[in-house]
């Protein structure tokens, strides 16, 4: 319906909303945009549960809870995609795991997700829960050296059938196998997932590998020959301790 | 230059910093665990101010790059723009005094690099390009085929 007309005497104001106003409605849409993708990105905190043996607040998978008090901890945070990840654990994954087996490292893991966008599965998402699931299966020491071992190349990312595969070959089968597998397909503990990697980077860790050794970060030259030489393993976390 | 051939410098001007804004909006918006992870990895604010930037610069990125585009309120949106972009140099060029070895993270995710892959002085002068690119237009808004122009030829007398 048109409007009846408005009076003549107006024809020197502009036709159409004053310029003024049409900037205050588009710097409110944008703040208004910017809030709730910060309110969205901010999420509820670090409240998700992870597996048996996971820490608090995102803090990560403790590999050996029974270590003794005066274990030297060690703390790896990784990205089940970062191929130097995957460096640092064909070399110093076993001297890891076989010193905290000995109880002379208490070893606890941060699984990181931001290079999910270089798969189309994300899967550093994915793999990350599936750590827990095979933590809460009993496997996670076999499963997660299985995983680095057949890691593939950055962005071709890990199928379901390949983080299910990793679980058989650390021995499982049968009704555990089945709940593993409902595990990832669930992504049981995806909530836990994201907090672990929110409170990485809380902790100022933004890149992966990151491993500190009683809290003090080890620097790159140290990681480097971490992931060329596994019997350096010994001697830097003696020099860190 | 005839104010025409002006004009149309100024709309490369508007496509080249919008254009650079949107993407750089639009790959942080899809990615904003990356994107937040990038501002931290600059190592100069707390979490939570790291968490902000990262959630809420893609959001201003991607409004400028769209008003710039359209040419509407281009004056403003370029002051705006190249004002970013200054603060963007100001963050790589102290990444760089302090020794830090990462990706400028502009484009998505950044985080460390090895130390022979830094790139801080090609996106020093990038961003101070877009800077200038930005100036123009604030000193003189007036470029072909813009909604500004529209709304003023809309408008008596």
């Amino acid at each position: 319906m048109p409007r009846s007309p408005a009076p003549r005497a107006t024809t020197t104001k502009p036709s159409g909303p004053p310029i003024g106003l049409i900037g205050a409605v588009v710097a409110f849409v944008v703040a208004v945009i910017a809030v709730l993708v910060y309110l969205a990105v901010r999420g509820d905190g670090l409240e998700a549960t992870g597996s048996a043996d996971t820490l608090p607040s995102g803090g990560g998978l403790v590999v050996n809870p029974d270590a003794p008090d005066d274990a030297v901890q060690v703390h790896v945070y990784e990205d089940f995609q970062c191929p130097f990840c995957g460096l640092l654990e064909r070399s110093a994954g076993e001297g890891l795991f076989a010193a905290a087996d000995t109880g002379d490292i208490e070893l606890t893991y941060t699984f990181m997700s931001f290079l999910d966008p270089v798969s189309d599965d994300q899967s550093s998402s994915r793999a990350a829960n599936a750590a827990l699931c095979a933590n809460d299966a009993g496997v996670f020491a076999d499963w997660h050296a299985a995983a680095f071992a057949a890691q593939p190349e950055e962005g071709i990312g890990y199928p379901d059938a390949a983080l299910t595969g990793f679980a058989e070959q650390a021995g499982l089968a049968g009704e555990e196998l089945d709940a593993f597998t409902t595990c990832v397909s669930e992504q049981t503990y995806a909530a836990y997932v994201t907090d672990m990697q929110e409170a990485a980077n809380q902790a100022g860790v933004s890149g992966t590998p990151t491993v500190e050794i009683n809290g003090e970060r080890l620097d790159n030259d140290e990681l480097t020959r971490l992931q060329a030489d596994p019997s350096s393993l010994t001697e830097i976390v003696e020099a860190n301790q | 230059m005839r104010p025409r051939l002006l004009d149309l410098v100024g709309l490369l001007a508007r496509l080249l910093l919008g254009g650079v804004l949107l993407v750089a909006g639009w790959l942080k918006i899809t990615d904003l665990t990356g994107s937040v992870q990038s501002v931290v990895a600059y190592d100069l604010f707390p979490y939570a101010v790291s968490q902000l930037i990262g959630s809420t610069l893609p959001v201003l990125e991607l409004a400028l790059g769209l008003l710039l585009a359209l040419g509407l309120f281009t004056r403003v949106s370029a002051a705006l723009g190249a004002g970013l972009m200054l603060v963007f140099v100001a963050g790589i060029a102290s990444a760089w005094a302090r020794g830090r070895s990462i990706d400028c993270g502009c484009f998505g995710t950044g985080g460390f690099v090895q130390p022979d892959q830094t790139a801080y002085l090609p996106e020093i002068l990038r961003d101070l390009g877009l800077a200038a690119a930005g100036g123009w237009l604030a000193a003189r808004p007036h470029t072909l085929a813009s909604l500004d122009s529209l709304l003023r030829r809309g408008r008596a007398p």
